[in-house]
């Protein structure tokens, strides 16, 4: 801008002074070509209006997210909270949506209540860019779950070995409880020849699943955002292994209204929890870090 | 950041530009910019051709090579480019003719730097470079541009940045295209930006400081040195001198001769004769006459034979009773067609720049080329322009006085004329300055007589001042000016008749004063002892003041308004604007009965604060708004059904019913429960969106 002043200024001093009328008239186009090319941008940016058609409720730190915004006008649209690459909106060439994806690369966890994005222009001559910041409200929290780390070891409590059932049966299979006569569906591998020799009928073993004992994990976030972000990912690392292998998990956190300690039944439940955790000790006194605990805890 | 840090910066590398008709809008600027220079004569059309070629070669190899372009092109430019430079400064350091002359080789030089730099134009800054290349080559044209056929490439250079630049736009936003109305827009705000600037922005002046360009045109030598054209008689000549039987000199006019008739007015055509470039208007002068005999004016001391020999500038020696000490003015001269070899200046000329080793210099300021000025021709000339008010001259009270024999001269009557100093005195009778005679004299005139070239020739012998004054008071400028000349001098004031030109119609795009044939025009000097010869124009008020290009403009425009027939104009355009309007609504109406009962649905949730939001089917919609009602009615649900068997199931009712549906839709409100309010809340950014509903029958 310094620079169209610069030119101005001088186009305007050569021509005043040289007495050529087709001088003059030439720098006033070139004046009128730049203060367009200056001011229109700025006035199509101060006018813009980013509209969300869709977006996601969870995402993962690191991974993309993809949220749907639209414009009326063409602007390039540059995510800044969370971060993403920069991508042109609104009508291009052809006849056609408005509307186009925004790429949300989120590098830690959280929760997004709206996403920030820087939106620039340069129309109609791409001589100047300007930009604003705007906040575009999401429909509902974007919850960034932590990337799924290394799982940490649980610890088991010397008592782990009694108990009836020495070894747990897999999840999907369940403990022997009785025969019941075939039906459509069951898997083949649940068919019981002796009963079924005995009954004259196919028969197949009924299961159940062994009422397990939840694992509850304390995360505690360390103020550091690098350091918490670590032990979140080994948290949910835990979590999921420990869900993949059928046992639940009480996950306690402490989170803005205060600590929380809840069942998680799914990674996504596990994300959605540890994208709220913000750092402080569950209870006083405690280590930071993923602590696991076997056995049932209290609500807090 | 550090000095070394910007410059590094500034040479980074762009992204290759990939749009090829970015390229070619750029290329197209160039070419337009190259062919008005050469069509100015800056260049040789031989030379803008091959450049032309050079350029469009090296926009193709940019192109080919934009994403690794080879490193010794960049040597090549750089080379190039110093060259170009090199040869400019030697060739601006070796012309004489002034700064004028720098044009020339800075168009070669921008030339130059455009075909070396057409080879390495990678990326999207350096086509703007292109760009703003063009824009200087184009400057350069204009700065030796006189007349309005220039504009025709300032238009297509326009349009060629016009598009450049709106592909850079599209090219930056990567497919983002501008629409017509968009760029219509952009169109008419560039244009209003640019007509804001030029109608508020003062003329141009001329620097003093600079020399001019003075060139010989298409006149040719004249028979006899130092006399006018045509009072030599030599047929070779621009002109005869004017007489009753032949009344073709210059431009029809008969004054630009030894002698002017005053029975005779020439007829006069609108041929363009001349343009002036000048810092104010003025009258052109051309020569004056100071002897009176009854019927023409005569000079009493010729155009000496001795020239005045030296180069440009030619210092000119100070006219007999000049007091050369007003404004510097200086005007160029654009010699259009031939004309009469005088050389035309206003009021006290100083300095001149002209295309010949001499001049002939008269003591009453008349400058006469030794060569015929004819098309093409180019002078200027400083002169010396009088700044005084009609109060200082009132108040002039200098003792300086004309030499004896000049003010004789001055104040020469071929016989008494006892009737015209009677009627010069009842006149003046209350005025006791020069000043105030004059005008009082100026004000009968313009009282008591008309302005007329129709009138016929007067009786061979008759005196011209008695004729006009005490006969039928009609004439034209010659006979207007004699009379007050000898009313003056019947009162014992210094005046004498002065022959040239109006200033003409100022063209605020050229900046030039545009001076037709009949322009052509004889007025007044009155001597006065501190200010020497002041100009007064008895026929004519012509202003004089500085001229504004935007005034004048907008003069014009409003001249050419004034013009146009309102009523047709107003009739065509309501029934375009009636067309238009038709056919975007004819667009806009739903095609199908479905459609259409749809945006009923919608129109009226929509005034009910309702609107439909994204996901909702028109099924859905219409349950809600149904449900604002207590008693909740079924009437947009079953409509929606019926739309929806129609777009979804192929079953489209009759088409009387589809049109009492349409009709029912149209005429149904939705009313919300009084107390109830509004039932689901409305979605925060829910637009409103068209409903898609298939394919329905057409009704």
């Amino acid at each position: 801008m310094v620079a169209s002043v610069l030119i101005i200024g001088l186009w305007w001093l050569i021509a005043h002074n040289a007495g050529s009328g087709w001088v003059q008239l030439l720098g006033d186009l070139v004046f009128g070509a730049l203060l367009i090319g200056i001011v229109g941008p700025f006035v199509i940016v101060t006018r813009a209006r980013i509209g969300l058609r869709s977006a996601p409720g969870d995402a993962v730190a690191g991974l993309p997210a993809l949220v749907r915004v639209e414009s009326r006008s063409r602007l390039r649209v540059r995510p800044v909270e969370p971060p993403g690459p920069d991508v042109f909106v609104g009508p291009g060439g052809r006849r056609g949506p408005v509307d186009e994806i925004v790429t949300l690369v989120p590098t830690h966890r959280g929760v997004h209540e709206s996403i920030t994005l820087d939106i620039a222009s340069a129309a109609p001559f791409a001589l100047q860019w300007w930009t604003k910041r705007v906040h575009v409200p999401l429909p509902s929290a974007l919850h960034v779950s932590p990337h799924c780390g290394w799982a940490q070891p649980v610890p088991r409590r010397p008592d782990d070995g009694t108990g009836d059932v020495h070894e747990q049966p897999r999840a999907e299979e369940g403990l022997p409880r009785g025969a019941r006569p075939y039906v459509p569906g069951d898997a083949r591998r649940l068919v019981h020849w002796r009963s079924t020799a005995h009954a004259g009928r196919l028969m197949v073993r009924e299961v159940e699943q062994p009422a397990a004992e939840p694992v509850t994990i304390t995360v505690e976030l360390p103020m550091d955002p690098d350091a918490a972000e670590r032990v979140a990912e080994g948290a949910l690392g835990s979590v999921v292994r420990l869900l993949e292998g059928g046992t639940p998990v009480l996950l306690g956190t402490r989170e803005r209204s205060g600590p929380v300690l809840g069942p998680v039944a799914d990674r996504r439940s596990a994300g959605r929890r540890l994208a709220r955790a913000v750092a402080g000790g569950v209870a006083d006194g405690k280590a930071r870090g993923v602590g696991s605990t076997p056995g049932r805890h209290a609500g807090p | 950041m550090s000095v070394i840090d910007v410059v590094r910066r500034a040479n980074q590398p762009g992204l290759p530009e990939n749009s090829i008709r970015l390229r070619l809008a750029c290329l197209a600027a160039v070419l337009v910019a190259i062919a008005a220079c050469a069509s100015l004569g800056e260049i040789a059309w031989t030379t803008a051709l091959g450049a032309m070629v050079l350029v469009g070669a090296g926009t193709a190899f940019s192109h080919a090579t934009r994403s690794r372009p080879p490193w010794w092109v960049k040597a090549l430019v750089a080379v190039g480019a110093t060259a170009a430079c090199v040869w400019f400064f030697h060739a601006v350091g070796s012309v004489t003719a002034g700064v004028t002359s720098v044009i020339n080789p800075l168009t070669v030089l921008l030339v130059s730097v455009l075909v070396v730099h057409s080879f390495h134009v990678p990326s999207r800054r350096d086509l703007l470079f292109t760009l703003a290349a063009s824009a200087g080559l184009m400057a350069v044209g204009g700065a030796l541009a006189i007349d309005l056929r220039f504009g025709l490439y300032v238009v297509a250079w326009a349009c060629c940045t016009l598009w450049a630049l709106t592909e850079m736009w599209t090219s930056a936003s990567g497919g983002g295209r501008i629409s017509v109305s968009g760029l219509v827009l952009v169109l008419a705000a560039t244009s209003t930006a640019a007509a804001g600037v030029f109608l508020v922005l003062p003329a141009p002046v001329v620097s003093s400081r600079v020399d001019f360009i003075a060139r010989a045109g298409a006149g040719g030598s004249i028979g006899a040195p130092g006399a006018l054209a045509g009072d030599s008689g030599n047929a070779a000549q621009l002109s005869r001198a004017g007489n009753p039987a032949s009344r073709i000199r210059v431009g029809g006019y008969l004054g630009f001769a030894a002698s002017l008739n005053t029975a005779l007015r020439g007829s006069l055509s609108n041929a363009l004769v001349l343009q002036v470039r000048a810092q104010r208007p003025s009258y052109w002068v051309g020569e004056t006459f100071d002897t009176w005999q009854g019927e023409s004016w005569m000079e009493s001391k010729p155009v000496p034979r001795r020239p005045l020999r030296q180069t440009s500038p030619f210092v000119l020696p100070v006219s007999l009773g000049d007091v050369p000490f007003g404004q510097s003015d200086l005007q160029t001269f654009y010699v259009e067609s031939s004309t009469a070899d005088l050389v035309f200046h206003a009021e006290s000329a100083g300095e001149l720049w002209f295309p010949s080793a001499k001049v002939y210099v008269a003591g009453d300021g008349t400058i006469v080329s030794p060569i015929g000025l004819g098309s093409g021709s180019v002078y200027t000339v400083d002169s010396q322009v009088s700044s005084a008010t009609p109060a200082q001259l009132r108040a002039d009270d200098n003792p300086f006085a004309l030499p004896p024999d000049v003010q004789r001269q001055e104040e020469q009557l071929p016989h008494p004329y006892p009737r015209v100093l009677a009627l010069a005195r009842s006149i003046t009778a209350h005025d006791t300055t020069t000043e105030g005679k004059v005008q009082s004299l100026i004000h009968w005139i313009g009282a008591h007589t008309h302005y007329s070239e129709n009138i016929p020739p007067l009786p061979a012998g008759a005196d011209t001042v008695d004729e006009f004054l005490f006969g039928n008071r009609v004439g034209f400028c010659e006979q207007i000016s004699t009379s007050l000349a000898v009313m003056l001098r019947s009162l014992g004031i210094p005046a004498r008749e002065a022959v040239g030109y109006v200033p003409g119609s100022y063209d605020p795009i050229t900046d030039l004063y545009q001076v037709h044939a009949d322009d052509a025009h004889a007025w007044v000097q009155v001597w006065f002892p501190g200010y020497g010869w002041q100009n007064f124009d008895p026929t004519a008020v012509v202003p004089l003041s500085p001229p504004s290009p935007g005034a004048t403009a907008l003069h014009d425009v409003g001249s050419l308004l004034r013009r146009i027939p309102l009523v047709p104009v107003v009739v065509i355009a309501a029934a375009a604007g009636l067309v238009v309007v038709t056919v975007r609504w004819r667009r806009s109406r739903p095609a199908t009965w479905a459609e259409r009962v749809a945006r009923s649905a919608e129109r009226a949730g929509r005034r009910a604060g309702q609107p439909r939001r994204h996901s909702e089917t028109l099924a859905a919609y219409a349950a809600r708004l149904d449900g604002l009602a207590r008693p909740a009615p079924s009437t947009w649900s079953r409509l929606a059904s019926s739309v929806e068997a129609s777009a979804y199931g192929g079953h489209d009712p009759p088409r009387s019913a589809q049109r009492a549906m349409v009709d029912e839709a149209r005429r149904t409100r939705v009313r919300p429960r009084v107390g109830g309010g509004r039932d689901a809340p409305v979605a925060r950014d829910a637009p409103d969106v068209p409903v898609s509903v298939g394919s329905g029958a057409r009704d």
